[in-house]
């Protein structure tokens, strides 16, 4: 279960990161 | 305790994510390039932050013992294995979008005359993949412990020096001065990570090394070296943790293997030991370590340790797995605390059982029941038989199961069920901790 709650952690940071690169994008298009 | 853990720990995966993306987001202050379609300024930020990413990784495996005590040094490894593939993932992705928006960058003239940084960018990503792949199939590739480990920091050093240099060279974004010096201070911390493990680190453990004061032969070929400091006090350690074991060469060589301390963790003088079995590999040359030998030790590390008093503490040891709980019964008879404890200790057969004798000569001293678990037992054996699972929890433990505190550390299949089995039986996952033999 420890590696499933660092599976899940990593996922979590996975996610948060590419919504982040998402919104740089779009602040970059939307200038 | 555990709130301040859980606080520290959140404070570190925010310290992780504005490492990642501070560095991003700060390119879009100062003075701004002509704006591109949405996904090649997407495809840039993959780039950016998959490198940033893959430099942190540095930071994940130095050791520090401040960022891995709230979650121990098991799970940060497996968090740096999964976070790499993610990294890897985005570090890809970067030209493969690029390429789908302008197919004309595969032309054989653009090709051909592609600048230095665009080859710099190639040997980053074929350094990526073969990070990837030789950490992923190690076992299948035959690779040594020793030759894997020393291929996969240069392999990591080249993909990001490479991935740098792209990233300078193309300078789309590193107009302003200040963003060049930004990324480029943010490699040097990188590498800075790693020479503070390769050198400083070392360096440290050098001026602290350790004496072999006794070689013993244990039950089921294993070897426990007893160790001293030399000219200085040692450390503390909480019995259940691990230190990184250097016998052969200095400290500055890649030979440095995680063991669990097997002695009591109230023992005098600084004096630990570690017991280690003969699995054919690196372990095979223990037992011809002589006495007097200098090793350097780094530790200790990990969270695997005794909990609650209040609680009844359930070990459960597979093999050599039971090295960690017997520093735990050792530190608790030494300390003189009568919590009820369960060992569930499953081994080969009856000559493979480390510490058999002395474990029968501590539940005197202990409230200590110990259940052997075999695999082949002999003729005319009564006790339990097979692999540790949940009906024989429920023959020896006292309900309610999710009451009791469970340590359990054996092979990984092993592990992988009986966890399986405690969830089944509803034990919550802060009641049971883990400790697993590999990292890698």
């Amino acid at each position: 279960m420890r590696r499933v709650f660092a599976d899940r952690l990593a996922f979590a940071t996975g996610v948060i990161v590419i919504l982040m690169l998402i919104l740089f994008a779009l602040s970059r298009v939307a200038g | 305790m555990q709130l301040l853990y859980s606080l520290r720990g959140a404070v570190w995966i925010l310290v992780y994510l504005l490492f990642i993306l501070a560095p991003l987001f700060a390119l879009l202050a100062g003075s701004h390039p002509p704006t591109r379609d949405f996904w090649t300024e997407f495809s840039v930020a993959l780039g950016y932050s998959g490198l940033a990413m893959m430099g942190l990784q540095f930071g994940l495996t130095a050791r520090f013992r401040y960022v891995t005590e709230p979650w121990g040094e098991d799970v940060i490894y497996h968090f740096h294995r999964q976070i790499s593939l993610i990294a890897v993932g985005l570090v890809i992705t970067h030209p493969l979008i690029l390429v789908a928006v302008k197919p004309e960058l595969l032309a054989p003239s653009n090709m051909l005359e592609a600048p230095l940084s665009a080859h710099l960018a190639l040997l980053s990503i074929f350094s990526v993949i073969a990070l990837v792949v030789t950490a992923l199939w190690r076992a299948a590739l035959n690779l040594k412990y020793e030759t894997w480990h020393l291929t996969h920091i240069v392999l990591a050093v080249v993909a990001i020096t490479a991935g740098v240099v792209h990233m300078v060279g193309s300078s789309f974004y590193l107009v302003d001065p200040w963003k060049q010096s930004l990324w480029i201070g943010l490699t040097i911390f990188w590498i800075g990570l790693l020479l503070y493990v390769r050198i400083v680190k070392p360096l440290f453990m050098l001026r602290r090394p350790y004496r072999v004061s006794e070689v013993r032969q244990e039950r089921g070929d294993t070897t426990t070296l007893v160790m001293q400091p030399d000219g200085h006090p040692g450390f503390h350690f909480n019995p259940g943790q691990f230190g990184w074991l250097m016998v052969w060469g200095s400290p500055f060589k890649i030979t440095g293997h995680p063991f669990s301390f097997s002695s009591s963790a109230a023992a005098k003088g600084g004096r630990v030991e570690m017991s280690i079995r003969n699995l054919g590999d690196f372990t095979k040359e223990i037992q011809r370590v002589p006495v007097g030998k200098r090793v350097y030790l780094d530790g200790p590390y990990g969270a695997f340790t005794i909990g609650n008093p209040a609680d009844m503490h359930v070990l459960i040891a597979g093999g050599v797995g039971v090295t960690p709980m017997m520093s735990m019964i050792r530190t608790l008879a030494d300390r003189g605390d009568k919590r009820p404890v369960i060992l569930l200790y499953g081994s080969k057969d009856r000559e493979s059982i480390t510490f058999c004798e002395e474990l029968e000569v501590l539940k005197a001293r202990l409230d200590l029941t110990v259940v052997h678990v075999l695999a082949n037992p002999p003729a005319g054996w009564t006790g339990e038989q097979g692999f540790i699972n949940a009906e024989m929890f429920k023959r020896h433990l006292p309900p309610p199961y999710s009451d009791h505190e469970y340590f359990i550390c054996g092979p990984g299949v092993m592990m992988d069920a009986i966890e399986k089995a405690l969830g089944e039986m509803g034990v919550p996952m802060a009641k049971y901790h883990s400790e697993r033999y590999s990292f890698v």
